[in-house]
Parts: C-alpha cells; structure tokens; sequence
C-alpha cells in the first residue's frame, strides 16, 4: 500500500516535470503574466513617471524590473503549491464519498473548454462580452489584498500570492487528471501529497520560462499575453472536445480530422506496431486485443462481428499516460488499467452497424469498434 | 460628494480594475472606487473641494490606463 502511494506520488512528480510545467503554463500563463505585469508596470512608472503604461523604452529600469520579477514569480508558485496541496487534500476528503463518472468528467471538461476558449477570446480583445469569462474577484477580497499589501510597504506579494492561489480554479488538462486521480484516492493526506508533488513537478518548468519572458522586457509581455491567449483558446477547444470525445458524441474535431485523413494513422497502427493482433485471427476465438501505448490506442478502429458477444483484450505495456483511463461511454466502463497488463472487457452482442466509441479519460486518445 | 462614472477601455484583466481601485488609499478626496473590468468602467465617489475630473483622469492615467468621460 505504501509502495503504491509512494510510487504514485513519484509518478505524479515526474508528469509534473515533463508535460505539466509547458501545458499549466499556457493555461495559467495569464495570471502569472498578470501578476508579472503588474510588477513590470510598477516598477516602470516608478521609474519614469511622466510616461505612461507601455511607452517607455526597454532601458536599465526595465533590466531592473526584470530582474526582481524572480521574487513574484517564486510567491505566485509557493501560493500555488500550497492551495493545490489544500486541494489535494480537499479532493481525497470528496473522493472518499463519490466516484467522478466519465460523464460528469465530460460536462467539465466540456465547460472548462468553454470557459478557456472565451478567455482565449477575451485575451484577444474579439469582444467586451468575452470580459464576463474572467474572474473578477469580489471587492472586499481585492480591498482586503490591496490594504494588506499597503501595510507591508506598498509593494508586497499579495496580488502574485493570491494569484498563485486563484490558479486552482483554472486547472489545464494534466492538472484535471492529477485532480481527478487526487479525488479517486478517497484519502486527504494522499490526495494532498500528491497534487503537491505534481504541482512542485511544474514549479521548475513554469519558473524558467515565466522569468525568462519577463527578461525579455515589458514591452514582449503584450506578445506574450498574445501568445498566451492563443494558446488558451486552442487548448479550450482541445478540452471541449476532449470532453465531447469522453461524452460518446459522434461528432468531435477529433473525429473530423480522422475522417479527413483516416488511413494512415489505422492501416500503420495494425500492421507496423502489432503485427500479431490481425484482427481475423483475433475474432476467431471472439475475442479482439487492443493495444494501451502511451501515444493512444492501437489500432484505432477495430472490426468485429455483429450479434456476438466480443472480449476485448486490453494490453498495457509499461503504458504511462492517461490511455491507461480506459473509458466506454456508451456501456459505461471506466477501468484504470495496470501500468503492464492485460484487462478483459466483455462487450455483449451488438448490432450490425453499430460503433462502439472508446477513450482515455481525459478524452485525449480515442477509438472505435464497428460491428458489421 | 460626487458619483461619477468613466469609461476605461483599456484595461485586460480584473487585476487592472484592482490596479485602479488602489487610488482608493492614494488619492486625497476619493471615498470610494469601484473599478470594473466586466464593464469596462470606473465608478468614483469624491469629494469635489478636494478633487476634480481632470485630477482624476490624470491619476487613472498615472497608473497607466486612459479614463474617458461618459
């Protein structure tokens, strides 16, 4: 048991160190860049006061600036650290009581990718209506931050600690699995433990490449928040229909693009990657193997008889992504697979023509079967 | 005391609203600021033998965003 939990704490770790850091980035890049702007800004109207916002030459005050943007950025990832670990904590205290479905996950996915990809919108100036996706925190917080960090001297940490603090609420995609996992291990010291060794995996990541954008000086930030706010539309998008992916829905961006380009991916898929799953000897014995890589699944379309009940052999092979989150929206099957296995399904009869969609609970690495 | 209204288009995110709500504590004569980044606008509250339009304007301006009368 302990093994286990501390395997998975490691785990969490390095997904944090490898793809947590660039994706959280882009999804929470806007507040940390807002905190920084702020900073930025301070500085330079401190530094030449007859100029106004974003007309000042990139000079040695902005050097300067960029230089002590190493401390706001350490504040907004410690306060990050610490309300992720809350979270953590909160989630496996939830967890303990119920078990998130795949359908559930859907409509939050779903409403994540709306809220992203408004913000997105939002960043790019399309229309003030887009402003109503940002949160604005009530007044008596903002007053409390602001006469907080008065008393400390005017210039404190308040606004990148709180900052830090609000990115619980705009988890990106790998945050929502390791937020999804904190909740299924139904304990708060686990729950804990584990969103903060995942978010002190992004910390080095999100650190470099925050202070480094903000060296590139003030002037950049609004490319940067351009840039960003590209980012976080497409990422919305991707989550939106990641989430129609996990909610069965027949139509999906990703669908379209498979339908567009279909051979490629299937035809290599089963003859290159698993030359022994030919699916004809396969359905001799009414069974079918599915391979779990860390890419997605293989193949991606699989053929099977009609009217007959089907095993579906589910082949994990040192399979660390979120492929191992098996999903079958339409029979509700929800497994999480062994990092090396193999997991049967059985799949009762199903009628000629029927598709049997499947996914990754993230709703990332798709697939079907069809009956004919 | 006088409740006026400005339009502020420039700002990005609601930090900028807490930006401008700062004048609060800064700006002898001002009761109360509500900035709003949902609307675009700042609401002011002060006391005009302390403070003017102008005055204002140029202390939103200060911390770097345009104030446009209604």
């Amino acid at each position: 048991m302990d093994q286990t939990t501390f395997g998975m704490i490691i785990a969490a770790f390095l997904t944090g160190l490898t793809t947590g850091g660039l994706s959280c980035l882009a999804v929470q890049g806007g507040l940390l860049a807002a905190s920084l702007a702020q900073q930025i800004e301070t500085d330079l109207v401190q530094a030449i006061p007859s100029t106004g916002k974003g007309k000042g030459r990139p000079n040695r005050s902005v050097q300067r600036a960029a230089n002590k943007s190493a401390l706001p950025i350490a504040a907004f990832l410690l306060a990050k650290l610490a309300a992720y670990t809350l979270l953590g904590a909160l989630l496996g205290l939830v967890g303990s009581y119920l078990t998130l479905s795949p359908l559930s996950r859907a409509i939050l996915m779903i409403a994540i990718g709306i809220f992203m990809a408004g913000n997105g919108l939002r960043m790019l100036n399309v229309h003030p209506v887009f402003r109503y996706f940002n949160f604005e925190p009530p007044r008596f917080i903002t007053r409390y931050i602001r006469r907080t960090a008065r008393s400390e001297g005017g210039r404190s940490l308040a606004t990148p600690l709180f900052l830090g603090a609000l990115t619980v609420l705009i988890p990106c995609g790998v945050t929502q699995a390791m937020m999804a996992a904190a909740l299924g291990t139904g304990n708060p010291a686990r729950g804990a433990a584990l969103l903060f060794a995942f978010t002190l995996g992004t910390s080095p990541v999100f650190f470099l490449l925050a202070y480094l954008t903000t060296q590139l000086g003030a002037r950049l930030e609004r490319y940067f928040l351009r840039f960003v706010a590209v980012v976080v539309l497409v990422l919305g998008l991707i989550s939106l229909d990641s989430g129609l992916n996990l909610a069965g829905a027949p139509f999906t961006i990703t669908r379209l693009v498979q339908g567009i380009l279909p051979s490629a991916a299937e035809s290599t898929a089963l003859n290159s990657s698993h030359p022994n799953s030919s699916s004809s000897s396969a359905l001799q014995q009414g069974r079918l193997e599915l391979a779990v890589q860390n890419n997605g699944y293989f193949p991606r379309t699989l053929r099977a008889p009609a009217n007959q009940p089907l095993q579906l052999d589910l082949v994990t092979n040192n399979t660390r992504s979120c492929a191992r989150d098996f999903v079958i929206p339409a029979l509700d099957y929800y497994a999480l697979l062994p990092l090396s296995g193999r997991t049967t399904v059985a799949i009762p009869p199903q009628a000629p023509g029927a598709v049997l969609r499947f996914t990754c609970s993230m709703g990332m690495y798709t697939g079907q079967i069809v009956f004919e | 005391m006088i409740k006026q209204t400005f339009k502020v288009p420039d700002m990005t995110c609601s930090n900028c609203a807490m930006v401008i709500e700062s004048l609060e504590d800064e700006l002898p004569g001002v009761k109360r600021i509500a900035a709003s980044y949902h609307k675009g606008a700042v609401e002011i509250e002060y006391d005009e033998r302390l403070l003017d339009e102008s005055r204002i304007i140029e202390a939103i301006r200060q911390k770097g965003y345009t104030a446009l009368k209604p």
